[in-house]
């Protein structure tokens, strides 16, 4: 994976984010270099959405924090 | 008559001064932003990381942008879209398109090559929100929808299946036999063929057809490259691919729905692109949420009111698809009422598609006048003898009052329908609802006495 996926994926193991959210964290990224490291990570087939549709990774805190979340 | 391309659109309302262009360059993430701003369509011609490609959007924002594409005046849309969609006038095949001037196949499919905008806050990822998907079936033969499509990576998208449609009966075929459903995906095509797609045809009709009849002039149509279907050959850009046998198992949205609500996630297919064609120049089309959708709903929405009530002999006078019902889930109608027409006309405007609500009125009444049709509902309306209730109808996701959540997977909700007579009750005389009249109004003049 390029380091820019691994970096997502880091942030997604991390805390569950919308994916604006995502993006507002890499704006300095070039959006098709972006898109690209997206698209690696979801080859890999390892997100998961949470109920307000945050994206995470199982696995560390991530999971616990969108557990908690609730849609109300 | 020729045939009008999307970029002829652009310069209709280039010449009707409907249209802004922005010459700086503009990194895709900020498309919507920007859009957002103005209440004028909009050309972006410089994009950030994509030379030689522009976007348009915002195309059908408003009513009247919808009259300049039907060339008639705006309280005359649906019954413009009614006379040029009663014929049908069928495509042709041509040999050379433009919208194969650019070729990617194979391992050179990178759909990160398209401007794909960020549309919302809360959507899932970025989309292409204005599509023209040609799916064919081996007993129902073509057909033509509009389907939304989130960027998953460089050779797929999810595609929004989740409510009743042609194509995603075509799917369900495909998937009992554990086989993809091939389809091709035009953007940046002429708004007749968004109308097409949209409108609600019986299964074996032909929306080419349809849209052939809005223009007045067949369809040139283009063989695709790697699939057994063909697309409008001025079409802008060309997905090629299939939607994958898995069913509705992967995530898919949030997305800013035409109910003008962020939604939620959906559980859809995934469409993996096989060949990308497209433009030398090419224009992306960003269909603008919900105001586009919500007005390419409405002249489709009245229409099949229109025929609804004709089907049921009530001669119609005016028919409104309110953009606050997002040109979809309310049907208002005056008519020339005979004893009884009012409920006759309730149960067919029900019967469109998923209208949840409609309120038929005489044809006193305004029905573009939100006050008139408060008063006949507050003075022709008796709650216990002039509404209609119906259970168990055809729902659609969005809405969230029908609790679509509850379906799981895959499943297709219910609605329940509201009818309201406000014409005039039988046997109530006419005359009690005489409008007042002011005396002397017409002999006198103000500016005489200032």
């Amino acid at each position: 994976m390029s380091g820019l996926a691994d970096t997502i994926e880091a942030t997604l193991r991390e805390e569950p984010l919308q994916f604006a959210e995502l993006v507002d964290r890499h704006r300095a990224v070039a959006w098709r270099d972006f898109l690209h490291g997206w698209g690696e990570l979801r080859e890999k087939d390892i997100l998961k959405r949470d109920d307000i549709g945050r994206y995470y990774i199982p696995g560390g805190k991530a999971e616990a924090i969108a557990a908690e979340t609730r849609a109300v | 008559m020729a045939k009008k391309a999307f970029r002829d659109f652009l310069h209709d309302l280039e010449t009707a001064g409907e249209i802004q262009r922005l010459a700086k360059a503009v990194d895709p993430r900020d498309l919507s932003g920007l859009a957002a701003q103005t209440d004028k369509a909009v050309l972006f011609e410089e994009i950030e990381g994509y030379p030689g490609w522009r976007v348009a959007t915002a195309l059908l924002s408003s009513r009247r942008r919808l009259a300049i594409v039907l060339d008639c005046a705006e309280d005359r849309i649906a019954q413009e879209f009614e006379t040029r969609s009663a014929r049908a006038i069928a495509p042709d095949i041509v040999g050379n398109a433009p919208c194969q001037e650019v070729v990617m196949e194979g391992d050179e499919v990178d759909l990160a090559a398209l401007p794909f905008p960020l549309m919302h806050v809360h959507d899932g990822g970025p989309y292409i929100s204005g599509t023209f998907v040609v799916s064919r079936d081996a007993e129902y033969g073509r057909n033509a929808g509009s389907y939304r499509m989130m960027y998953r990576n460089k050779r797929e998208t999810g595609i929004d299946l989740v409510s009743p449609s042609d194509m995603r009966f075509y799917y369900q075929r495909m998937l009992d036999r554990g086989e993809p459903l091939p389809i091709a995906v035009a953007v940046g095509v002429h708004p007749f063929e968004m109308l097409a797609a949209s409108y609600k045809a019986p299964i074996a009709a032909d929306e080419l057809e349809l849209a052939g009849g809005l223009h007045g002039a067949p369809v040139p149509m283009v063989k695709c490259r790697t699939v057994d279907l063909e697309v409008p050959a001025d079409s802008e850009i060309v997905l090629e691919g299939e939607i994958l046998p898995i069913g509705w198992t992967a995530d898919e949205g949030p997305f800013g729905e035409f109910s003008q609500i962020s939604g939620d996630v959906k559980w859809n297919p995934v469409f993996r692109v096989n060949c990308i064609t497209h433009r030398r120049d090419p224009i992306f089309y960003l269909l603008q949420m919900p105001w586009e959708n919500d007005w390419l709903s409405a002249p489709v929405t009245e229409a099949a009111g229109l025929q609804a009530l004709r089907v049921a002999s009530v001669e119609p006078v005016a028919i409104r698809a309110p953009v606050g019902s997002c040109g979809y889930w309310t049907l208002i109608a005056s008519i020339r009422k005979r004893p009884g027409e009012g409920k006759n006309a309730l149960l067919a405007l029900l019967s469109v598609a998923e209208v949840k609500l409609a309120i038929v009125t005489d044809d006193d009444i305004d029905i573009n006048n939100p006050d008139d049709i408060d008063w006949a509902l507050t003075f022709r309306v008796q709650a216990d003898q002039d509404l209609i209730t119906l259970s168990g109808a055809r729902g659609k996701h969005v809405d969230p009052s029908i609790r679509a959540w509850e379906m799981g997977q895959g499943g297709l909700p219910l609605t329940a329908k509201l009818g309201i007579d406000a014409t005039i009750p039988e046997g109530i005389p006419k005359w009690l609802y005489k409008r007042i009249e002011t005396y002397g109004k017409d002999r006198v003049r103000l500016e005489d006495y200032l």
